[in-house]
């Protein structure tokens, strides 16, 4: 609800029902689906840069070059719970996909079921199985990676289906979380790939991964500047959000964590990185692109401000010409107080 | 025929809040104001209180958002309502409303909004100045219609 002191300085708060839960669910799933995209596109069309590394347990042999790259579904299905913690009634989780035919949330429901399963069958059978390159897996690879895209943008399509607030309402938004998803999912794959061990610093692959996601990071950072402008030109609360971003309240969460910790420091470390091949420079390169990535979904959604309503300007009209009992408009002026005068005379003020 | 809606007069209304209590009462059975589904907004300083409402929209869209169907618009009675036993508090209709009605309730934790008390609000039967009423919605303006041009009729022959 905006409380909105009507005089001087103008001071709407932004929404305060969704909150960091929110943020986190939106950046795991954004995340996850990005990371299965790369992962699937290097299995495509990188597999011979991928080193082989098997892991026997027991009967079965894991190949830990797959794991590496396809753990995705895991961390939307870590997201999801997030998303549940925020209910009131938790417990009856299962009922928010009774309204797909207009409820994005409800479709968002089944799209990120639909890609955690699908993706969980491909994240287990491709490293504890060895499938062949059969049409049937290929099929579901495809259909893995079509839902991976979807559910990038779907973070971004839910909060533009609130109509209203206008710093979301724009197609903009789904565009830049996808290509946000796409940079800390590759990232992501970049550290897990260090992690696993399976490359050294200076393997091709990551090579490849590191010029990749330089060029994510800049086509977010250009897509961020033309989204913020959108909605810098969109009266009101458009230019209201974008103030409280840039200058307002929320300027150290912009700046700090979106800007220098999300777009500066890793372009600047990535450039060092090309030059040393130092693998402690490209991890924490990497925490701070994720962490930016985290930033970026928690600055949007705290600086959601909703339109004000004709009915607000009508009312903060009427109080600053003191005519709430007339419901006339504004007279030119010098009639104002001959009005008044007449009015007060005729006891009808 | 088209419904009869809630209709506020905000010059007559003087900040007393019984709108409030009688509602939380009728709702949850506790004299809670800010379990209340309609809520007047105040400025003391200008002695300007508005009580606000759902506006029971023709095309809702907290029923398009809601992921149950637990928001819906009610035909028969011609109100937009949350059925309490679907709703799992989402709020996502809290977010969508741009009126900015529907608000969660920590107790019930479900959302909810005003439902019209089933006929007959009791905020309306309450208000003793008669700021808030219930009337068909396409009545809604004829009142205000009136007043404004009787005080204008006046100004004219005051001018004359």
């Amino acid at each position: 609800m905006a409380s909105v002191p009507i005089f001087q300085k103008k001071f709407i708060k932004p929404q305060h029902v969704w909150k960091w839960e929110i943020a986190i669910y939106l950046y795991l799933a954004g995340m996850g689906a990005g990371a299965f995209i790369i992962g699937t596109l290097i299995i495509w069309f990188a597999n011979h840069l991928l080193p082989q590394k098997l892991l026997n347990l027991w009967i079965y042999s894991i190949d830990l070059s797959k794991t590496a790259v396809l753990w995705g579904p895991l961390l939307v299905a870590i997201g999801s719970p997030f998303l549940i913690l925020d209910l009131g009634k938790k417990m009856k989780f299962y009922t928010a996909c009774l309204n797909p035919k207009t409820s994005w949330l409800a479709r968002g429901f089944l799209i990120l079921s639909a890609f955690i399963v699908i993706g969980l069958v491909l994240f287990v059978g491709s490293s504890a199985f060895d499938p062949r390159r059969t049409t049937a897996w290929l099929t579901l690879e495809i259909i893995g990676v079509a839902l991976a895209f979807s559910t990038a943008i779907y973070t971004g399509i839910l909060l533009k289906s609130v109509k209203y607030i206008p710093i979301w309402n724009t197609p903009l938004l789904p565009l830049l979380f996808l290509i946000s998803a796409l940079s800390t999912g590759s990232m992501g794959i970049i550290l897990s790939l260090l992690g696993f061990k399976l490359t050294s610093p200076g393997h091709l692959l990551l090579k490849r991964l590191t010029s990749t996601e330089q060029v994510f990071i800049l086509i977010e950072a250009i897509v961020l500047i033309f989204y913020l402008y959108s909605r810098y030109r969109q009266k009101d609360q458009g230019e209201t959000s974008v103030h409280l971003l840039l200058s307002g309240p929320l300027r150290f969460l912009f700046w700090v964590g979106i800007v220098l910790i999300g777009f500066i420091f890793p372009i600047l470390l990535e450039f060092l990185y090309t030059h040393l091949a130092q693998p402690g420079l490209l991890i924490i390169t990497g925490i701070f692109l994720l962490a930016g990535g985290f930033f970026l979904r928690l600055g949007i959604l705290a600086s959601g401000i909703k339109e004000q309503l004709p009915m607000h300007k009508l009312v903060e009209m009427k109080i600053n010409i003191n005519y709430s009992n007339l419901g006339l408009p504004p007279l030119p002026r010098g009639d104002e107080g001959k009005l008044k005068n007449l009015m007060r005379t005729r006891g009808v003020l | 025929m088209y419904g009869k809606v809630l209709v506020v007069e905000h010059e007559k209304c003087t900040g007393c809040r019984q709108c409030e209590l009688v509602c939380s009462v009728f709702h949850n059975g506790t004299s809670n104001p800010s379990r209340a589904r309609i809520k007047v907004m105040k400025w003391e300083h200008v002695g300007f209180y508005l009580p606000m409402t759902c506006q029971n929209c023709e095309k809702p869209f907290c029923t398009e958002v809601c992921p149950t169907k637990a928001c819906h618009r009610d035909i028969e009675n011609q109100r937009v309502i949350i059925d309490k036993d679907k709703c799992i508090g989402c709020k996502t209709c809290v977010v969508a409303c741009p009126f900015g009605h529907p608000f969660f309730d920590p107790i019930d934790r479900v959302t909810v909004k005003c439902d019209y008390c089933d006929g007959e609000p009791q905020c309306v039967r309450f208000c003793e100045v008669k700021a808030i009423d219930y009337v068909e919605a396409d009545r809604v303006q004829m009142a205000k219609r009136r007043e404004v041009f009787t005080k204008f009729s006046d100004l004219l022959k005051i001018e004359r």
